[in-house]
């Protein structure tokens, strides 16, 4: 084992590296377009139910599968990791986010609007920043959930530590089969864990103190 | 008292209606008023008549349906109402504070939203703060769960003011306190606007704190109906209607003592000494005045007790007190609120301070003097 | 049950989604009698290999979901006494790491260890689920007011009976929203069991993917997806049934 690691340390950190990049910058894009959407449906109340029921069944559409109804479409590469992975990871920060920005109480909004403050301002200065500890949250749920999508969605030859994990399936009974997927599930493990602590210090930070726990 | 330059507006309601969707009648029917630059109104009436709507009209965080709003003559219907709002103070119950930002960010908001300068706002900050009776150095860099419900009060009395707005409005701004910071509250606010002058429209559900902070006082009926809008004294004096008079309650004549003031009294001024004193030298000096008892005064004449001469007595010297004062109170307090001090003294009054220091003592026997003498005037 | 206390999202997904799957179901059967398939599509998607598929899959996710409940509630109901509070720092910290452990890999590992087939298969899919419904369990009992179970050992209930007929109805609807959520990961991560040439639908995917055919691709995609789906609405219902009057 050992001596596989050694052997192929340049390449294991490579994907590594790909794979955390994959994930990072699915989650950027899925932060974006999940606290875009949260904004849009707490501002049109009829649309809240809707997207709680999107997020829920969202969820519940399995990765593979997903994986499988994009191929056609995209074809096989980076491509349909990224989409399912910014797909999974705009879940639960959608889901977070909604109730994040409906849980600010509403006098203090119409406190900041009495101020005059503009919409603008009320959004970037009060909502986001209250419900602020909440999307971090759903952040750090959705990052979890990435690196493990991502580990699947190596299945159509996208990056990542994923494909050391079908590579050891792949080459059952060879020499390396266990290493290769040893390698790969802990590397996973490894990278979600170091991500997870990586978010909470980041939340500590952009956190106020006057409303961290 | 001196009479400062007036740094308000005088503000005008023409006909002002607001009708939400779906209700039957207009939550405020057709609301005509005006304010004169520098005064305080106090909106009261029974819950639900109208009052936070009339007043979120005046900044335009409630739409009217219909009528118009006049700022120093200026029509501000169609104005932008986020500039308006800006200079405009808005005060809420328990303070409205922002709980994600500092005492000196929420106080500095306003300012900050009409671009002044960092040490510009810094030092407005500060000066608001003592201004509303909280230490900068203290207070600044908290959040406002480190503060208490009064304190938050004065912070957001203290947003209100910042950026020297020439309207104030306030909705119940001191409903969430408990009744004697409530009391200490309204003194400071009648303090400050004795120094400021500001145009200030306060909703209130309680009639003596209109009473207490009003130059005038608009009540309202369903439907923010005018029923009467006066000077205090004329309300209590000559009630408009039954629903005025029902709405005061009985005892006007004791309502009265919250429309004067401990200053407005004549005080008597009983010997006193300072710490260290010889007591020798200050029991025969009250002695020989005739009186049994004496006020000890700090360097800064401060009261800090006032003591029977049996007390002194047990001492070489004038001693420094231990004891917390609760018999004290400010000139500019209501005589309701002072007889409330005074039912604690064993003298039977209270000292009495102005800007902190010492000016003599009210008693019990002055204040029910008075009383006697509005009854007859009454009669 | 009364439909009128729900919110608009469960009433959504409670109508909805049967609706969704009956009608995309439609669809693809439409598609499967009416389309001119190849000789490679034809077998693949043999009416009778289609539903031999599918019911392995319902098969390994039953059995998984069997195990999964029978082991992790009573795990949840130990580490909830107060003389077993000693194992939950253990249990939390070996629930974080599982949680970040990426499910094929759990599989091709186990699979590599003890073998192909069946009940491997079984085997990490059940420790893959184990998770939701043991954080549940657990989130559930220490929900329950202790007041209330006070009230209940004040009328002389034994310690037994205050966990049947007090604890465990009150944790119930979270407890089986930890039991659908398990069901759902089930069905998801059946798909990867014809890796280790144990069957269901990811087949199909296999297949597709393999011989480079779209429409077997695609139809193992949506079969999982559907089943999923309707796996989802099956929980919520239960959870609907499982709440205690008086408490949603
Ligand atoms: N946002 C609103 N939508 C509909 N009706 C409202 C709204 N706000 C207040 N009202 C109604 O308008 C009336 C006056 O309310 P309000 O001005 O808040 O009364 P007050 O402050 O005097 O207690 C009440 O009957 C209240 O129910
Ligand atoms: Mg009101």
């Amino acid at each position: 084992m050992i001596a596989f690691i050694d052997s192929r340390w340049a390449d294991i950190l490579f994907r590594a590296y790909q794979h955390t990049s994959l994930v990072v910058q699915s989650m950027i894009l899925a932060a974006v377009i999940a606290v875009g959407l949260a904004v849009l449906v707490t501002t049109i109340r009829r649309l809240t139910p809707v997207a709680n029921a999107v997020s829920a069944v969202g969820l519940t559409i399995p990765s593979f599968a997903l994986l499988g109804l994009l191929l056609p479409v995209v074809g096989i590469g980076t491509v349909p990791s990224v989409v399912v992975v910014t797909f999974y990871a705009a879940l639960p920060i959608l889901r977070n986010a909604v109730v994040g920005l409906q849980g600010v109480d509403s006098t203090i909004i119409e406190s900041a609007r009495g101020q005059g403050m503009s919409g603008s301002a009320v959004f970037w200065r009060v909502r986001l920043p209250l419900s602020w500890p909440v999307i971090m949250t759903g952040i750090r749920v959705s990052a979890q959930m990435s690196m493990g999508v991502a580990a699947i969605a190596a299945y159509a030859l996208g990056p990542g530590l994923g494909s050391y994990i079908y590579t050891g399936l792949t080459q059952v009974g060879g020499a390396n089969a266990v290493n290769y997927a040893v390698v790969g599930t802990v590397g996973i493990i490894v990278l979600a864990l170091l991500l997870d602590a990586l978010l909470v210090l980041l939340s500590r930070f952009t956190t106020s103190r006057g409303i961290r726990a | 008292m001196t009479q400062q330059t007036t740094t308000g507006a005088a503000l005008e309601l023409v006909d002002v209606t607001k009708s939400y969707p779906g209700q039957k009648s207009p939550a405020v029917d057709g609301l005509s008023l005006s304010v004169p630059a520098g005064e305080t109104v106090m909106f009261v009436g029974p819950s639900g008549c109208g009052k936070t709507t009339s007043l979120k009209m005046i900044n335009r965080l409630i739409e009217p349906t219909s009528g118009r709003l006049l700022l120093d003559g200026e029509d501000i219907t169609t104005k932008d109402p986020t500039t308006l709002r800006r200079s405009i103070g808005y005060v809420i119950q328990g303070g409205g504070l922002m709980p994600h930002m500092t005492v000196a960010e929420n106080v500095g908001l306003v300012p900050k939203l009409l671009n002044w300068d960092r040490g510009r706002i810094a030092s407005r900050v500060d000066e608001l703060l003592d201004l509303v009776g909280l230490d900068p150095r203290i207070y600044r860099d908290r959040h406002p769960r480190e503060l208490s419900g009064g304190q938050q009060q004065r912070v957001g009395v203290a947003r209100g003011l910042a950026a020297d707005p020439p309207v104030i409005l306030m909705d119940e701004p001191f409903g969430a306190v408990d009744p004697i910071t409530r009391q200490r509250l309204q003194d400071e606010l009648m303090s400050i606007q004795d120094e400021l002058q500001k145009t200030i429209v306060c909703v209130t559900h309680d009639i003596d704190e209109a009473i207490k902070l009003g130059d005038r006082i608009l009540i309202l009926d369903e439907g923010a109906r005018i029923a009467q809008y006066d000077t205090p004294e004329r309300i209590l004096a000559a009630p408009s209607e039954d629903f005025v008079a029902d709405f005061i309650g009985s005892g006007s004549t004791l309502k009265q003592l919250s429309l004067l003031r401990v200053g407005d009294l004549e005080l008597t001024e009983p010997q006193t000494c300072r710490i260290g004193e010889d007591v020798a030298e200050v029991t025969a000096r009250v002695e020989a005045a005739g009186e049994s008892s004496v006020v000890i005064l700090d360097e800064r004449d401060r009261p800090r007790e006032w003591l029977f001469l049996r007390t002194l007595g047990r001492h070489a010297v004038v001693s420094e007190p231990t004891t917390e004062l609760q018999t004290v109170v400010d000139h500019r307090s209501t005589l309701s609120d002072a007889l409330d001090s005074m039912l604690v003294s064993s003298h039977g009054g209270a000292m009495v301070i102005e800007r902190d220091a010492y000016i003599g003592v009210i008693t019990y026997d002055a204040v029910t003097e008075h009383i006697r003498s509005l009854r007859v005037e009454a009669a | 049950m009364r439909t009128t206390a729900l919110s608009r999202e469960d009433r959504l997904l409670l109508f909805g989604l049967p609706a969704v799957v009956l009608v995309v179901l439609a669809g693809w059967c439409l598609w499967r009698a009416s389309a001119d398939l190849g000789d490679i599509e034809a077998r693949a998607l043999a009416w009778d290999a289609v539903g031999q598929l599918a019911l392995e899959h319902v098969l390994i996710v039953l059995v998984c979901a069997v195990l999964v409940v029978g082991c992790a509630v009573p795990l949840g109901i130990l580490l909830t006494r107060a003389r077993a509070g000693f194992l939950a720092p253990a249990v939390t910290a070996a629930a974080n790491a599982g949680q970040a452990a990426p499910v094929i890999g759990v599989i091709v590992l186990l699979a590599l260890a003890v073998g192909f087939g069946f009940w491997t298969a079984v085997l990490a899919l059940t420790v893959y689920a184990f998770l939701p419904v043991l954080a549940n369990t657990v989130a559930g009992l220490r929900g329950v007011d202790p007041a209330v179970i006070e009230a209940a050992r004040g009328m002389g209930m034994s310690p037994f009976q205050v966990l049947r007929r007090v604890e465990l109805p009150m944790a119930l609807p979270v407890i089986m929203t930890g039991v659908r959520t398990a069901l759902v990961l089930l069905v998801g991560a059946g798909a990867f069991a014809t890796f280790i040439d144990a069957g269901g639908l990811g087949t199909l995917i296999q297949t597709g993917i393999i011989m480079f055919r779209h429409s077997i691709l695609v139809s193992g995609a949506l079969l999982v997806a559907l089943l999923a789906l309707l796996v989802e609405w099956t929980g919520r219902v239960m959870e609907l049934f499982a709440t205690p009057k008086g408490l949603a």
